[in-house]
């Protein structure tokens, strides 16, 4: 783990935008993956299974690209972001609101896997000390950081009070080109990214090469078309058997046998309470 | 154990009457022998007698003393032979006190009869548990007559017995010596069959639990449903007992003779007519789920045997009482060990159990939000062990309906979709015949070799299957299991290719 200070040459040169940039911010893991072309995407922890889907795709894009993802490792869109990127072939960069070495200690469920696999392709950093316990302050602070971080910023999902409307209005301080993912209406984990559209402070993201051509790259690949009509139906999100059934009408057998061979094919997964779930 | 009988004679020293010793529901016959010899006044019951075999000395003793008998001022001796295992109850009362009385000459006849009665200090006979189990043995053993109280006549009789219900010591006397002759109880009235309380009619929507439903019962596959609180699926687990195929006459006698054991019988109508459908709530100990206690009682598994078990809000009980489940869904039956004795009790059953599918229970549920964290989602489902999940064929999610959907009535009602089960029941009991199992679900791993041939195209899906799920060979086998069941519901031979995809999507592993 090595720290910098904004005195460094190895400072992170985008974070000398801050007001008050971290002064010292420790890093484990690959420090030039601070001065790559990057996306941070942010969101909500209590993330639906579209959020889900769309941090992937959009994360999995940027790492086609090149483009490092950054979040803050929360549960939730956070950790979907970063697991887009690392499935990619992409590198991410955590940023922690708690102390690295505290962390690494405690991270505990589904974000565990998830932490020798981001320290290998790009970095953990955080503002705090390694042994800084977390508190609800600079979880906030955190956000600006990140925000500062990169080069345009992404809201997938927010709630009328998440924290990522804190990187939101970081960004637009900072002049970082924004972008929110328009929601259904009357999703709670919509509320923010939908009003964000609708005060014309933020973009709406339809595309990840509309997000990278901001930052002037070529997306390498357009937003994927689903042309089978069961991923078609399961980009809205989740579905049970049933509900599926009726948007693509077909007989029950012939549905399972479509659905295993895209189950095979690593198209669809099944939640624990057995929906079904588009994977790109 | 064939009785040796005696002859006849006016009076002896030694006696001898049937009885019955029970554990769990294993049964051995046993012969209440009574010596009456000169010498200090004395009663002493040995062969292995518990604590309420022994306090029957005292009972014995005020019941022919009250019945307006003697009880002799000499030694008494009484043996349970064989003498080897332990004894439990208070069914040898009835056999001691006849004993006594052969042997001291107040009656002057052998019994000839199976006596299985707990006396009170009056005299008068009262009734015991697991009388069905023990009259079954007695009959097996050649000994046709059955002396129990008015309370077990039914019971009794229903096994084919000649069961006479007596009120008291004194008319068990009077009938032996012939002096005032009863006549056998008559054949208690056939099952009832109920009309089950759930039907599919009434039930909106959910083709697709439904269909995982109809599988289950057919194949007696283990069945979880998912979904946000109320959206049927406590309602779709009770209609389960609608479609479960009729009972056979012997899976009747050993599921009766459970709740026997367990004191759980209708005296007017001992023969349980329907397949059990326990529910037991989500608060229960292992001791109520799996059976215990000394002497050991059946538990809720045992009590469903032949039926369906549903354990509602599976995720709230405790997981080491689930993880007791383990046992009986792998052997279909439950043995309990305690100091001195080993019970075992049969417990094939259908699972079907429900749950939330976050600790709110919405997820995933359109008309509220979901408020749960992902890593508390996933704590909740690591409640349930994997070797418990591995165990359930068919996870189905359940979801909201649209008001439109609940307006409509069921597609097929209970009695169509019961059809299907019972021929299909049929087809997979050929093939199991001889074997004392009847359905899918407990198919050997050679019968599944044997019997679950996959059609070419078929063949090729499970192993891709195989490699890309990483499915465990049992998982497979298990899926083999439900694929058979899924075609046997189509009257198909061969399992197709839409058999195993519905299979392998019933079983949604996540």
């Amino acid at each position: 783990m090595i720290a910098v200070t904004p005195a460094d040459a190895g400072y992170p040169p985008r974070l000398r935008d801050l007001a008050h940039p971290p002064d010292p911010l420790w890093i484990e893991g690959d420090e030039t993956a601070l001065r790559a072309r990057s996306v941070a995407i942010v969101g909500t922890r209590r993330m639906t299974g579209y959020g889900e889907r769309v941090a992937r795709e959009i994360a999995s894009s940027c790492a086609a690209a090149d483009v490092v993802v950054i979040s803050g490792f929360a549960q939730g869109i956070d950790s979907a972001a970063h697991r887009g990127a690392l499935d990619g072939g992409g590198r991410t960069v955590a940023v922690l609101g708690e102390g690295i070495a505290l962390f690494l200690r405690s991270v505990r469920g589904r974000r565990r896997p998830l932490v020798p696999r981001v320290r290998a392709s790009g970095a953990l950093v955080s503002e705090y000390a390694p042994a800084f316990c977390a508190q609800p302050w600079a979880f906030a602070k955190r956000n600006t950081t990140i925000a500062a971080l990169a080069e345009a910023v992404v809201v997938i999902e927010a709630g009328e009070r998440s924290g990522a409307l804190i990187t939101a209005g970081e960004a637009r301080r900072l002049g970082r080109p924004l972008f929110a993912v328009p929601g259904p209406l009357g999703s709670a984990a919509s509320v923010g990214t939908n009003a964000l559209l609708a005060a014309g402070e933020a973009r709406a993201l339809v595309s990840a090469a509309a997000l990278l051509e901001v930052i002037g790259l070529q997306g390498i690949h357009a937003a994927t078309s689903p042309t089978d009509p069961i991923l078609e139906a399961l980009a809205g999100g989740d579905l049970d058997a049933d509900a599926m059934r009726r948007r693509v009408r077909v007989t029950e057998a012939e549905l399972a046998e479509r659905l295993m061979r895209l189950t095979l094919a690593g198209r669809v997964t099944q939640t624990p309470d057995g929906r079904y779930r588009s994977r790109s | 154990m064939p009785i040796a009988v005696a002859p006849r004679q006016t009076a002896r020293s030694v006696a001898r009457v049937a009885a019955c010793a029970l554990w769990g529901l294993e049964s051995a016959m046993v012969t209440v022998e009574a010596d009456v010899a000169n010498g200090l006044p004395s009663f002493t019951v040995v062969g292995m007698p518990d604590a309420a075999v022994s306090e029957a000395r005292e009972r014995v003793r005020a019941a022919i003393r009250n019945s307006g008998f003697e009880f002799p001022l000499r030694r008494v001796v009484v043996n349970l032979a064989p003498a080897e295992r332990r004894k439990e109850g208070t069914g040898f009362d009835l056999a001691i006190a006849l004993g006594v009385l052969r042997a001291t000459g107040q009656v002057t006849h052998d019994a000839d009869a199976l006596c299985l009665a707990e006396l009170a200090l009056d005299g008068t006979l009262r009734p015991v548990r697991g009388v069905m189990a023990r009259v079954r043995r007695a009959v097996l053993a050649g000994v046709s007559a059955a002396f129990v109280a008015p309370e077990n006549a039914a019971e009794a009789a229903a096994l084919g017995a000649d069961a006479f219900g007596f009120a008291s010591l004194r008319d068990v006397v009077e009938h032996v010596e012939g002096r005032v002759r009863q006549a056998p109880s008559p054949t208690p009235l056939p099952a009832e069959r109920r009309d089950h309380p759930v039907d599919l009619r009434d039930i909106a929507g959910h083709e697709t639990p439904k269909r995982a439903l109809e599988v289950a019962a057919a194949g007696g596959h283990s069945l979880l449903f998912v979904g946000p609180p109320g959206t049927g699926k406590t309602l779709l687990a009770r209609a389960i007992a609608s479609l479960l195929p009729a009972f056979d006459p012997d899976e009747a006698i050993v599921a009766s003779a459970v709740h026997s054991v367990a004191g759980l019988i209708d005296p007017e109508r001992p023969l349980l007519g329907a397949r059990p459908f326990r529910a037991p709530h989500h608060t229960a100990s292992h001791l109520a789920l799996v059976g215990g206690g000394s002497p050991p009682r059946p538990g809720e598994v045992s009590l469903a045997h032949g039926g369906a078990l549903f354990l509602d809000e599976l995720a709230e009980f405790s997981p080491s009482v689930l993880d007791t489940l383990r046992e009986p869904l792998e052997e279909g039956a439950v043995t309990i060990s305690r100091a001195g004795t080993t019970a075992t009790y049969p417990a094939r059953f259908t699972l079907v159990a429900a749950m939330n599918p976050c600790p709110c229970g919405h997820a995933g549920d359109p008309a509220e939000q979901c408020t749960c964290l992902p890593d508390a989602v996933d704590r909740y489902h690591a409640r349930l062990s994997g070797p418990l999940l591995d165990r359930i064929d068919l996870r189905v999610h359940v979801p909201r309906i649209a008001y439109e959907e609940l307006r409509e009535d069921g597609r097929e009602p209970s009695r169509t979709v019961r059809e299907r089960v019972i021929a299909a029941h049929e087809r997979m009991s050929a093939r199991l015949v001889g074997t004392g199992r009847s359905c899918n679900a407990e198919l050997s791993v050679a019968e599944v070799r044997r019997h679950c041939h996959l059609a070419q195209e078929a063949e090729t899906l499970a192993a891709e299957a195989m490699r890309g799920r990483r499915l465990s060979a049992r998982g497979f086998h298990r899926v083999l299991r439900v694929a058979r069941t899924i075609a046997d519901l189509a009257a198909s031979d061969e399992i197709r290719t839409a058999d195993l995809a519905l299979a392998l999507l019933l079983r949604a592993q996540a």
